[in-house]
């Protein structure tokens, strides 16, 4: 996967996770879950939506806070999913 | 739907019509449904509808799963909390479970040999499921657990055998099956009920009850934020598609009644005011059909806005069930409030749909929060 496909996955989840929560200054790697904003409910949302956005699965081996805590994060995940290593 | 979808729920219609609504009086009475109505359930294949055909389950869509709880809902609903809380653990377990853990609970489950029970709530822990009490201790990783403590209001634990049991390991959350025959676990049932009298409902108390490591599902610390969020949605979906059934059934029973009740020379149906009623009552079934239908297509679709879709399916239904069982009531007047009417006890049986797997008042809180982001995404 190059540059391009990793700023094409890190979009996509910046615009979902703008369409979910109200955070319009969130940073790159802002923490969602100290922010205070996020519940449960979208802590799911966003495993539903990198889950069907990108083909993957994620299973109980990848419930680990730094997967999911920011844009970065999530983005890095991604990409690991996909066998792409990186973080 | 589908014609597939379309056969299956003209299926389920005719099995409740045979096996559950002459029966359902004298089990709301009896508060249990008999055993062997159960294993009718797990014979037809209804307790393992969702799971994968490589578990021995059906397979079958969500879509086709809402239309089994809406065809058992205007049946009776105490009997789609087996449906409900079977599909809680099953999914929760599926999605969470290790390779090890699925191979070895599934099956049983899909084929409904095994029936579970999904002990989240607690006497000090309903809507506020961050403060449970239920504790576990561990000496070291691996090791066995110790639990103590206690659940309550825990639908089919008067007869269940496995539980999916919510609790804190330290400051982490865990989730872990439970077996019934877990020495130090004492069951004790829940009566007199207001509505699912015959729901099995049960209280659970734990004590130096032994579990193995290996019965933790998904890891510490994600079983609030992952486990039970899973489990819940399930919940949620079969609770909104059984109010919708438990709707229908105020509406049928009430046109009909409306059609043939004389009042003089007149029909009850003739009667303006009770037309406006009827006019709610088949409008807010229509409505309810299609926001369960909504939902049900963005599980298939594995949409993240399923989550809200699911909430706002379950808000609505459980509340026009409430108001249309009410107003069945009062179409039928002093027959409607006698055992004999299934209007009474779909008036008795609504108001739980309000409360279970999330309050009238939490959907609001979740929803309102929701839509309130939507409008900030929009003002950017």
């Amino acid at each position: 996967m190059n540059m391009m496909q990793a700023a094409d996955i890190k979009e996509a989840v910046r615009q979902f996770i703008f369409s979910s929560i109200r955070l319009p200054d969130l940073g790159d790697d802002d923490n969602l879950f100290e922010s205070g904003i996020v519940n449960s409910l979208f802590a799911v949302q966003l495993m539903t939506f990198v889950e069907k956005t990108f083909g993957i699965q994620v299973e109980s081996d990848d419930l680990d806070i730094e997967n999911f805590k920011s844009l970065n994060a999530t983005t890095g995940f991604v990409m690991r999913k996909n066998g792409h290593g990186g973080r | 739907m589908t014609d597939r979808q379309r056969a299956n729920y003209a299926e389920f219609k005719s099995f409740v019509a045979l096996n559950v609504e002459p029966f359902a009086e004298t089990w709301d009475r009896e508060e249990a449904i008999p055993a062997a109505m159960v294993s009718k359930l797990a014979q037809s294949g209804y307790l393992g509808c969702t799971l994968p055909p490589e578990y021995g389950g059906q397979g079958r869509d969500v879509v086709t799963f809402g239309l089994l709880n809406e065809a058992f809902g205007r049946g009776f609903s105490a009997l789609t909390g087996v449906l409900t809380v079977q599909a809680m653990f099953s999914m929760a377990l599926l999605k969470w479970g290790t390779g090890e853990q699925r191979r070895r609970w599934l099956p049983s489950l899909a084929k409904g040999e095994t029936v579970a029970a999904f002990a989240l709530t607690e006497p000090g822990a309903g809507s506020a499921i961050q403060s449970l009490a239920t504790e576990f201790t561990q000496k070291s990783e691996g090791q066995p657990l110790l639990l103590n403590g206690s659940k309550k209001w825990i639908s089919c634990a008067q007869f269940a055998e496995l539980f999916l049991v919510f609790g804190m390991l330290g400051q982490r959350s865990v989730a872990c099956v439970v077996p019934r025959d877990a020495p130090g676990l004492r069951i004790e049932p829940l009566r007199d009920l207001m509505g699912f009298r015959a729901a099995g409902l049960a209280q659970l108390h734990f004590r130096d009850v032994e579990v193995p490591a290996a019965n933790l599902v998904g890891k510490p610390g994600f079983a609030l934020s992952h486990v039970a969020p899973v489990g819940l949605h399930y919940g949620r979906i079969s609770t909104a598609c059984s109010a919708s059934g438990l709707l229908r059934g105020c509406f049928e029973e009430s046109i009909a009644y409306a059609a043939k009740r004389k009042i003089g020379n007149q029909t009850v149906g003739d009667i303006g005011m009770i037309r406006s009623l009827i006019a709610r009552m088949g409008t807010d079934l229509e409505a309810a059909t299609l926001l369960c239908h909504n939902a049900c297509r963005a599980q298939d679709d594995h949409l993240p806005e399923v989550f809200e879709k699911t909430l706002m399916a379950k808000y609505f239904t459980s509340r026009a069930a409430v108001r249309a069982a009410s107003d069945a009531v009062q179409i039928m007047g002093a027959a409607g409030c006698h055992g004999s009417s299934p209007v009474s006890r779909y008036y008795r049986d609504a108001k739980i749909m309000e409360i279970i797997e999330g309050t009238t008042q939490i959907h609001e809180n979740l929803l309102g929060k929701i839509f309130v982001a939507q409008a900030g995404e929009r003002a950017k």
